[in-house]
């Protein structure tokens, strides 16, 4: 156990701290529709023009290639510099679509859509959920039938995040006629401006959209779309919630870092010692959950689900100091501000993804080895 | 130069042979008769003075080390002996007076934990002839105590003593590194004993039947058991962070240690509370296990006290004040 970095880690921080501090964007990225889409690709692009896209992907597939060490310290600086949050229009296509098609994608598909991504020229969401295929997502029945080199494509998706502006979906489907739970899926990459697809943004309870209904109706995907084979799309589906619980929630984490140090700025003046203890408190859980990121990154996991456990400790700690901050605000509270939004904003924290429930299940079974049940 | 949180060769080798000899010499069962822990096994072990360097007689690791393996000790419910004689040592050296922390390494001079109570010391797991290191707030200090007398201790069955007057000062510091080093080691005894409590309560879950299926699974108990691992997990990344800042001399140390010795007291505790209630009546009964942990949980949270952490740099400051304040 060691954190000792090099000279050119140092280098490379430096060299970051450097390059953020001169390109974020001084304003507050907008919080929905066409504005929040086109702020998340222009800042795509300027980090790829300053030669930071893909911090986490390969060298191959225009990524940084870099190590676990550089990853960390390019999101510390990133949070600290407080660039623009990682959970954007951009955030599925980056650490979700991109990585399953590195894993599973043909050459094709991969040489078409990477460089889209790096560029921001392609924003993705995800279709996975539907109306009655929540926690128990292989009950899904979205359907996609074979006609000729085509899909076609029935259904409904629910809760598919950014999916109002975005290019391209993964859209996860019943291709096996007759088929049940996990197995007949297939992982499909859906245009979004194909015919016959209607998305119908929803209001969250933070009173903006970014997620939406998607319904499909005739929608034609060639097969050529598929990706990995046939029939096998939970496996690939698979790879994608893999890659969700390590370097994408990075830099959620760290962002989280930032934000209790703000409160504590924020309450300083206002702060009886009840108050004081709480946000001493959170500090040190806030300390523990980036030290749970490093060892998540540095260390061989003990099981693959090790990760839940961090994944879970996050969505809890960031409701609690959101909900901290309700009482650091008082009565300004009741006004809709960059605080008291976050606040509302982090209700989803322990359903998106996976609820607490499940995440917690996971844990029992596959981390304690207890019986299912 | 690494950055790599898995355990080295060295690591691992000495975490497997402490884990073995805990095993041999201090089953948990041994709580079961009331007698004090002989710590001659871990003294040939070398497990007091593994940081100490080869020329103080110790064994050249660092403090990494060192918490891995008083965590190990926390997981077996070691008494607070142990604790006190590696960190008396330690703060014996500091001092210049190695003789003394030789005698102490040795167990030729018997150490035990005190704290500060309204009475006078109280002095945690009391045999005869030894010094007591006091926990006092921000300071260490090593003292000779007159007579003791034993108390009734919490549920009758932690060993307490009472000691009038203290003689005098063997060793004392208030200094910060020294400080941090204690309470990482502290922080490690609590840490083992949330991790003991999560795989004892594991391991009844699974064997313990109701309703024709093992208790663990249900999902009531899932959720129980999972919250015991999070907290462990969260505690033990939060170890390796503070032990690794400590060793390195690193900026963050102090904030790192303080934020671990904030949060181990309430870890230990929850799954130790935990513990019992996956247990149903035994756990209540004094004949189990599961009731030595809450008890340890206590006497270890009252050693001494995190330095304050809003007073501390944190290593995530924002290079810029945020920008609106609401
Ligand atoms: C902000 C946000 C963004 C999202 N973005 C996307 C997206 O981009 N793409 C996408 O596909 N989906 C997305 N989702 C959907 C999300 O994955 C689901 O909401 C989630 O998986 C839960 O499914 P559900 O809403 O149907 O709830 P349900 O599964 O109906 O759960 C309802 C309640 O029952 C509990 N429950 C259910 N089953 C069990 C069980 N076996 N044991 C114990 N408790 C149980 C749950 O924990 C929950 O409390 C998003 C959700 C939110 C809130």
């Amino acid at each position: 156990m060691q954190l000792t970095t090099t000279p050119e880690d140092e280098t490379f921080r430096t060299a970051a701290r450097a390059w953020l501090a001169a390109n974020v964007p001084g304003e507050r990225p907008p919080r929905e529709g066409k504005a929040a889409a086109d702020f998340t690709r222009a800042w795509l692009r300027r980090c790829q023009q300053g030669g930071w896209a893909g911090i986490a992907w390969p060298r191959q597939y225009g990524g940084q290639g870099l190590p676990p060490q550089r990853i960390l310290i390019w999101y510390e600086e990133y949070v600290r510099a407080r660039a623009p949050s990682v959970l954007d229009g951009s955030f599925v296509a980056l650490n979700h679509a991109g990585p399953t098609l590195i894993a599973c994608g043909s050459e094709d598909q991969k040489a078409f859509h990477l460089p889209k991504i790096l560029s921001g020229d392609a924003l993705w969401c995800q279709g996975f959920s539907e109306p009655d295929a929540g926690s128990d997502l292989a009950s899904l029945r979205t359907q996609g039938v074979v006609d000729g080199d085509h899909l076609v494509v029935n259904g409904q998706k629910i809760w598919s995040s950014y999916s109002d502006h975005a290019d391209y979906q993964e859209l996860l489907i019943r291709t096996e006629p007759g088929s049940r739970h996990h197995k007949g899926l297939s992982w499909v990459i859906c245009d979004m401006r194909a015919p016959g697809i209607t998305v119908r943004p929803i209001r969250n309870l933070a009173g903006v959209s970014h997620f939406a209904e998607v319904f499909y109706d005739d929608v034609r995907i060639p097969l050529s779309s598929v990706v990995g084979p046939l029939h096998d799309g939970w496996r690939v589906a698979m790879t994608t919630l893999g890659f969700e619980r390590k370097t994408a929630a990075m830099g959620l984490q760290f962002e989280l870092g930032v934000r209790i140090e703000d409160l504590i700025a924020l309450a300083r003046p206002r702060a009886g010692t009840a108050l004081a203890e709480r946000l001493a408190d959170l500090r040190a859980e806030a300390a523990a959950l980036r030290a749970m990121t490093y060892r998540t990154v540095l260390r061989e996991p003990v099981t693959p689900s090790d990760g839940s456990m961090m994944r879970l400790y996050f969505a809890e700690l960031a409701q609690r100091i959101f909900a901290a901050a309700m009482d650091v605000l008082g009565p300004e509270a009741l006004l809709d501000g960059a605080w008291s939004h976050d606040y509302l904003e982090a209700y989803s924290e322990t359903i998106a993804g996976g609820t607490a429930e499940i995440q917690r299940n996971i844990i029992a079974e596959r981390v304690l080895g207890l019986p299912r049940e | 130069m690494a950055f790599d949180l898995n355990l080295s060769q060295d690591q691992r080798l000495i975490v497997e042979a402490a884990a073995a000899l805990l095993a041999e010499s201090f089953p948990l069962g041994r709580l079961r008769e009331a007698r004090q822990d002989d710590l001659a096994p871990l003294c040939a072990f070398g497990a007091f003075s593994l940081s100490a360097s080869e020329e103080e007689g110790g064994s050249g690791f660092t403090i990494v080390e060192e918490a891995l393996v008083h965590t190990l000790l926390g997981r077996h419910l070691l008494t607070t002996r142990s604790l006190a004689t590696t960190v008396a040592a330690a703060v014996a050296r500091s001092v210049g007076e190695g003789a003394l922390a030789t005698a102490i390494a040795s167990l030729g001079r018997p150490v035990c934990a005190g704290l500060p109570g309204a009475q006078g010391i109280l002095v945690l797991d009391p045999v005869p002839n030894a010094a007591v290191l006091v926990f006092g707030d921000r300071q260490l200090s090593l003292v000779e105590t007159g007579a003791v007398r034993e108390q009734p201790g919490l549920g009758h069955s932690v060993a307490v003593a009472l000691a009038g007057g203290t003689g005098s000062t063997l060793a004392s510091t208030d200094d910060p590194a020294r400080l941090a080093a204690a309470d990482l080691l502290v922080s490690c005894h609590l840490l083992g004993v949330a991790e003991g409590a999560r795989d004892l309560a594991v391991a009844y879950a699974a064997m313990r039947r109701q309703f024709g299926k093992p208790i663990g699974a249900f999902q009531a108990v899932k959720h129980h058991a999972a919250d015991m691992a999070i907290r462990a997990e969260m505690l033990s990344a939060q170890r390796d962070m503070a032990a690794i800042a400590l060793a390195d001399r690193r900026p963050d140390a102090a904030f790192q240690v303080a934020a671990l010795r904030r949060l181990a007291p309430p870890v230990a505790l929850a799954n130790a509370r935990a513990c019992i209630q996956l247990h149903g009546g035994i756990g209540f009964s004094a004949e189990a296990d599961a009731h030595h942990f809450v008890k340890h949980a206590h006497a270890l949270s009252r050693l001494g006290e995190a330095a304050s952490l809003l007073d501390l740099p944190s290593p995530m400051a924002p290079r810029q004040p945020a920008a609106e304040r609401t």
